[in-house]
């Protein structure tokens, strides 16, 4: 084996380019804009020239002798005529033209404070970290007020930046245009110190480089031209470019020393200027962009780098591999869970070498002489002096099988066994990508278990999947410890499986196990067999008309682990209200209830499946769940399962019956809408009319939907194969089988019933204004009479909305995840428990606070108490340990617990009936269990994280409002809450306050309403009923006393509040205020100063748009819309320490950063939680600690953690790439290739997981 | 960044842990059971609304005890930045 090596490089500087340096490199200087000659050969000092590189394979460079394959390409230069802005550095140009003097060029900061600032940026005390970073902003803030030099005191004129490259100076005598030659003059002066002040590095990049005099010529390889089939030469985008640009240099060149008049030389300045401009960057706004003669707009240098399919993205972070494979997927319930089924053409295109030993030799000789084309063979032979030998080629193979020596290397076919990782797009969490054991099978398709289907998110509607070989030795054992399928039963999302039994499997686990079920004996023992049992058979425990029978219970208890006890509730027995904790296993033997999703079930944590997974190990589980699945899916192929037509028929009756409460519901509907005309509709506060009215009759009607459904579903009997997937949690639901067999119901948009589209109308089948509900679209048809034309096309405009909001909320979520990810990837476990970036900086001291590895804990938690006490229970004999026993064994065993846990613990524990022995056992067990369950060294928790929160996001509803029956407030939920807390906004899009009151005022409405009052923020405009406007002289403001009442606020509150606008003077005349003007002014300024008056607050708190007060447990809460914590903590009768806002950044400024982190756990706990899904606490805590931990909310982005990465590639990797690189040379950064991003990209290994470990010695010193 | 100005204090709010500023030797006991520098350690401004009743200066470490829905409790530090 060839020695590799590992990372050879130990950093990267990035620095600007002096002019110096560029003719030192360059090997030529490039004058002539011709590429190739008449004959073809390429132009001494033309763009090809061949000192430059080579491109064809035989040619040898004029440079460095080497061909085409070695030589690496050799820089040139082109000298300008006249020098012209760098456009990557011309936001940093425009700034130090701002800070710096016209005349001296030292900065517009007097001597004193240059003094200070350079004492801070020089002190080493920990603290001014981030003063220091501030100290160029603060003195370009200073030096653009600065009108006069404090150095020299020469006048400062205003400068004006046209972008993208022009520079105006306003003097006296006009704008005079400062040219690049002047602009770099001033630079040349700057000084070193006063550059390091503004964050510069002046070794490494002086400004006066920021302006070209002469441009490097990159290397032939770097714009290869390109031989089309025609024999045509097309050269690359660059070469154009830099055709232009020598033409116009030596247009310029020629026009300055011809004495051309300086007006038409200026012209030539800016051409070249725009040429050197879209040569950098061709996507600079305010030029045209240079384009192609077929018209296609250049790919210039920033748009090779930039975005998803430039060299960052798509060359570097990603890259092709060889020994990969993709095609269509189709599901094989008949292989193992953790085998993947390959067609042969596949296995024999895909190698793994190995290595000739004296073991394997017979063996191997027997595959060379098969050869490439047949199975199982091998495709190459390499000897040990490095030749390789493609055996297609070879006559006589067996010469070649007899010549075979130890040490010989061959690449064999796939064959059954071998390891492979296999992987389906979006790879949104780790099980996305598994490692799973090849069966060669004829047919042309990956053929996968039905059951992994849930962790890739796969079906086989026509997806496709990829695989991929690991070659080395190391990367097949990492794949074989950590990737295996049965490693990834248990999602880290939640600690539960997401692995399990689904659809056809769980009915067939449903018909097998229910009472009813009988087998005979060579039933019995097929089946048995089958499931892999090797065991002696049981007794039959029931007799038939054939004899002994066994039960379908017995063959399930089969495959259970012998010490196996639990209890528990099944699915299908809370579906049919039956008795709960119905399903009991007692030493493996299923007593009693049924096995359905909640037993086996993937997504099912607490499940026997889940159970056995944890008890009994991977392996065992998924023996258990490879036999279960098989003996199920026989069983009911065997029994023969179908849904149709028939099995949604309904007896007339019930037809009737639904039919009539559908009308009940609509005259129900009729009744409301009379009574909000006759306006005696009971309002529900904080809605208005129309709203209460709309709200209740969508409560109706989804009442009368309901109610059809449920009837339809219940007169359908237990055996219907509806109602049995249904309940066992199969398929559907009954919501689904109500649609089908009762009514569809009401079809929305947006949330909302169908209501507008046309005028009045929805549609124009219609009349205007129509009560009717068919007419916004409830539908009374069920699927399996059909809908009529109308009833469809409303139908459709609902599903239309579910498409949209499908394709919409892949993309946010993608988004979410990638810049999760990009936050995160860094972040991993040291040695010592703490969480830290690769650069040491901590972000958790203890992994979730109690350093429990999720994916091994017992659903979140290290171990389950209550469960080890149970099975104690069952084997356990002697008397009661006495309670001083209890804490004595409890105290000693839980020393290294956590508080809550050892509380836990010992609760439990006093609670149990165990003996001193089996308290003992519990003990050490439960001791073994949690050491077992922490997370190891070099985990990438970031990864985990992200991937956990981000995953669920593609699952989560995109709709923005959510109405809970008739309640008083909108909510942003779902997605767009989600990301709007990662993205640490300043304001959500719906702020919202809980405000608990003190024991005074919560059981008194009165005083509560009197506390909301003054909570409510009022302006004058809600108190008015109209107002006079006389442009002369006078405001008339005209109050309308019942809403004064209503508001609390009186005549000469009102007054008071007016007296601080000096504008006018107040008179107060019975309930309205004239207010007089004290100057004459035109109309518009009294227009300003009515709005003004307007928007007075008189009462209130700002940006409290909306309070209503609720009834909690007989304690009233008031909740508000809008937020305002700072000014409420003022108010008094308040709980000041219970006040909630959904407003995260408003905690933090006013309640501080821990705060902050609180409710921003609080926040993304329940936004997920709302939507179902779910998601360990130490994930949330991290996310949440990560952005909170440099003293201010950080968000999950290009601005926040991801923007402020110590790492440069990280950074251009993610977003904003050219204007990273361009910082990063001028402030001289040093790249150190500690994270994740930066050692893909340079294809070193990373440093996290097994990556973490390195080898090092101890150099003993000289003596 | 945190705002200017802080109107009122609620130091007992349920969002709020308890913080503390620890003494220079305990500070130096933290450094060196995590083996880190002070800039590694998560940071808090100054002007912290939950700190500044504390007579916080820059440099100092502050010791905050929180409540954890895993650990029942659970410590945390941060280190005293300027604004």
């Amino acid at each position: 084996m060839s020695v590799q090596t590992i990372k050879s490089i130990a950093g990267i500087r990035f620095s600007v380019s002096s002019p110096a340096e560029i003719r030192k490199y360059s090997v030529v200087e490039v004058t002539a804009p011709e590429t190739y000659d008449e004959d073809g050969m390429s132009v001494q000092g033309g763009l090809m020239d061949g000192r430059l590189g080579t491109l064809e394979p035989g040619q040898k460079c004029l440079t460095c002798g080497n061909t085409a394959a070695r030589c690496p390409g050799h820089f040139g230069h082109i000298e300008l005529a006249e020098p012209v802005l760098h456009i990557a550095f011309i936001d940093n140009i425009y700034k130090l033209l701002l800070t710096t003097c016209r005349s001296c060029s030292r900065l517009k900061v007097t001597q004193e404070e240059l003094d200070k600032f350079t004492k801070i940026r020089n002190m080493d005390a920990a603290y001014s970290l981030l003063s220091q970073k501030k100290i160029p902003e603060q003195i370009l803030e200073k030096a653009k007020k600065t009108k006069e030099c404090p150095h020299c005191g020469k006048t400062q004129y205003e400068l004006i930046f046209t972008k993208p490259t022009i520079f105006i100076e306003k003097t006296e005598l006009g704008g005079t245009r400062l040219l690049p030659v002047t602009i770099r003059e001033r630079f040349t002066q700057i000084l070193d110190d006063d550059l390091l002040l503004l964050g510069y590095d002046p070794t490494t990049a002086r400004p006066e480089w920021f302006i070209l005099q002469v441009l490097p010529v990159p290397p032939v390889t770097v714009r290869p031209s390109i031989i089309l089939e025609t024999g045509i030469r097309s050269e690359d985008d660059l070469t154009h470019k830099m055709v232009d640009v020598i033409r116009v240099n030596q247009r310029l060149k020629e026009s300055k020393d011809a004495g051309t008049p300086p007006l038409i030389v200026q012209d030539l300045i800016d051409l070249l200027q725009y040429h050197a401009t879209t040569y950098f960057d061709n996507e600079v706004s305010g030029i045209p962009q240079a384009h192609h003669r077929s018209g296609r707009p250049l790919k210039t240098l920033t748009q090779r780098l930039k975005g998803k399919e430039g060299r960052f993205r798509g060359s570097l972070s990603g890259k092709r591999v060889d020994f990969s494979s993709r095609t269509v997927i189709s599901p094989d319930p008949n292989i193992d869970l953790s085998e993947v089924g390959i067609p042969k053409s596949v296995a024999m295109k895909l190698t793994i070498p190995e290595i000739v030993t004296e073991w394997n030799i017979d063996r191997i000789k027997k595959l060379v002489i098969n050869g490439p084309s047949k199975f199982p063979g091998v495709n190459y032979i390499v000897r040990p002096d490095g030749v390789k030998i493609r055996l297609d080629f070879v006559e006589d193979r067996s010469l070649i099988a007899d010549n075979l020596e130890n040490g010989y290397l061959i690449e064999r076919h796939l064959s059954d066994g071998d390891i492979v990782m296999f992987n389906r797009q979006p790879s949104l969490h780790q099980m996305s990508i598994m490692a799973h054991y090849i069966r060669v099978l004829p047919g042309k398709t990956f053929r996968l278990h039905p059951s992994v289907c849930p962790p890739y998110n796969a079906d086989f509607d026509g997806d496709e999947m990829n695989l991929h070989v690991p070659q080395s030795e190391e990367a097949r054992a990492e794949a074989l410890l950590l990737m295996r399928v049965q490693d990834q039963l248990i999602s880290p999302r939640y600690g539960g499986p997401i692995i399990g039994g689904l659809r056809d499997f769980i009915t067939g686990a449903y018909l097998l196990t229910k009472d009813d079920t009988v087998l005979t004996v060579s039933e019995f023992s097929n089946l048995a067999m089958l499931g892999g049992y090797e065991g002696k058979l049981p007794e039959p425990v029931t007799k038939g008309k054939e004899g002994p029978m066994y039960t379908g219970k017995q063959l399930f208890s089969l495959f259970l682990p012998k010490d196996f006890n639990y209890v528990m509730t099944s699915k299908w027995s809370k579906g049919t209200k039956g008795i709960t904790r119905d399903v009991v296993i007692k030493n493996g033997e299923l007593i009693s209830g049924v096995i359905d999703k909640s037993s086996i079930g993937a997504e099912e944590p607490e499940s026997v499946l889940h159970r056995i997974a944890k008890d009994y190990g991977n392996v065992q589980a998924k023996k258990f769940l490879n036999s279960v699945l098989i003996i199920v899916k026989q069983y009911i192929t065997h029994y023969g399962f179908s849904y149709g037509y028939d099995d949604l028929e309904l007896p007339d009756k019930v037809r009737n019956e639904i039919q009539d409460k559908i009308q009940q519901s609509y005259d129900t509907v009729y009744d409301f809408i009379s009574q909000a005309k006759k306006g005696t509709l009971k309002l529900t506060r904080g809605l208005s009319p129309e709203e209460a009215l709309e709200a209740y009759i969508v409560n109706e009607l989804s009442k009368a939907r309901d109610t059809a459904g449920s009837t339809a579903d219940q007169s359908f009997d237990e055996t219907n194969s509806g109602r049995i997937m249904a309940t066992t949690g199969a398929r559907g639901s009954s919501l689904n089988i109500g649609q089908m067999a009762g009514a569809l119901g009401q079809q929305s948009r947006r949330g909302k019933r169908l209501l507008t589209g046309y005028n009045n109308r929805a549609l124009p089948h219609y009349k205007e204004h129509d009560d009717n509900p068919d007419a916004h679209g409830f539908v009374k048809s069920n699927y399996r009479d059909g809908l009529s034309a109308l009833e469809f096309f409303f139908h459709a405009m609902g599903g239309r909305e579910g498409l949209v909001d499908t394709a919409v909320r892949t993309q946010q979520s993608g988004y979410m995840q990638r810049r999760l990810i990009n936050a995160l990837e860094h972040i991993r476990l040291e040695y010592d428990g703490t969480v830290r970036d690769p650069h040491g900086h901590i972000v958790q001291f203890l992994y979730g606070e109690d350093g429990v590895d999720v994916a091994k804990s017992d659903h979140g938690e290290a171990f389950n108490i209550n469960r080890l006490i149970e099975s104690q229970m069952i084997i356990d004999t002697g008397k009661k340990a006495t309670k001083e026993e209890i804490s004595e064994l409890a105290k000693k065993y839980t020393k290294t617990f956590n508080s809550r846990l050892r509380n836990n613990a010992n609760e439990a524990l006093l609670d149990s009936k165990l003996s001193k022995e089996g308290i003992e056992t519990v003990c050490k067990k439960g001791l073994e269990l949690y050491n077992k369950a922490k997370v190891e060294p070099g985990q990438a928790v970031g990864i985990v994280t992200a991937q956990s929160i981000g995953e669920p996001g593609t699952q989560m509803t995109l709709r923005t409002f959510h109405f809970a029956g008739i309640r008083e407030r909108n909510v942003t939920l779902g997605l767009p809450r989600l990301i709007e807390l990662v993205d640490a906004r300043k304001k959500p899009v719906t702020p919202t306050m809980d405000i608990y009151l003190d024991d005074e005022s919560k059981t008194d409405r009165e005083k509560a309403i009197e506390i909301a009052k003054n909570i409510l923020q009022t302006k004058i405009s809600s108190l008015i009923y109209d107002s006079e406007t006389n442009y002369a002289t006078e405001i008339k403001l005209l109050f309308n006393p019942k809403k004064l009442k209503e508001r609390g606020v009186s005549i000469e509150e009102i007054d008071q509040v007016l007296q601080s606008i000096k504008k006018f003077k107040t008179e107060i005349n019975g309930n309205n205020i004239v207010l007089k003007l004290v100057d004459e002014s035109d109309a518009p300024t009294v227009i300003t100063i009515r709005n003004k008056v307007m928007n007075t607050t008189v009462k209130g708190m700002p940006d409290i748009e909306r309070v209503t007060l609720v009834q909690k447990e007989d304690e009233w809460v008031i909740q508000t819309t809008g937020s305002n914590l700072a000014k409420l903590f003022q108010v008094k009768g308040i709980d000041k320490k219970n006040v909630r806002t959904n407003n995260v950044f408003e905690i933090g400024a006013t309640l501080g950063i821990e705060a902050a982190r609180n409710s921003l756990i609080n926040e993304l706990s329940s936004t997920l939680e709302d939507q179902g899904l779910e998601v360990d606490v130490r994930y949330i805590m991290l996310v949440a600690d990560l952005m909170c931990s440099k003293g201010y909310m950080q968000q999950i982005g290009r601005h926040g953690i991801a923007g402020t990465k110590d790492s440069v590639l990280a950074r251009a990797a993610f977003e904003i790439t050219v204007p990273t690189i361009a910082h990063a040379a001028l402030a001289g950064e040093i790249e150190h290739l500690k994270g994740v991003t930066e050692n893909v990209i340079v294809g070193s290994s990373i440093p996290i997981g097994s990556g973490t470990v390195d080898l090092y010695m101890q150099v003993s010193e000289k003596k | 960044m945190a705002s200017k100005k802080i109107p009122v204090l609620v130091p007992d709010h349920v969002y709020v842990p308890k913080h503390e500023i620890i003494s220079k030797k305990e500070a130096e006991q933290v450094l060196k059971k995590f083996n880190c520098k002070p800039t590694e350690l998560p940071l808090i401004f100054v002007t912290d609304p939950a700190i500044v009743g504390l007579g916080v200066k820059p440099g100092d470490m502050i010791k905050i005890t929180r409540k954890s829905s895993t650990a029942g409790e659970s410590l945390y530090y941060r280190y005293t930045v300027e604004v």
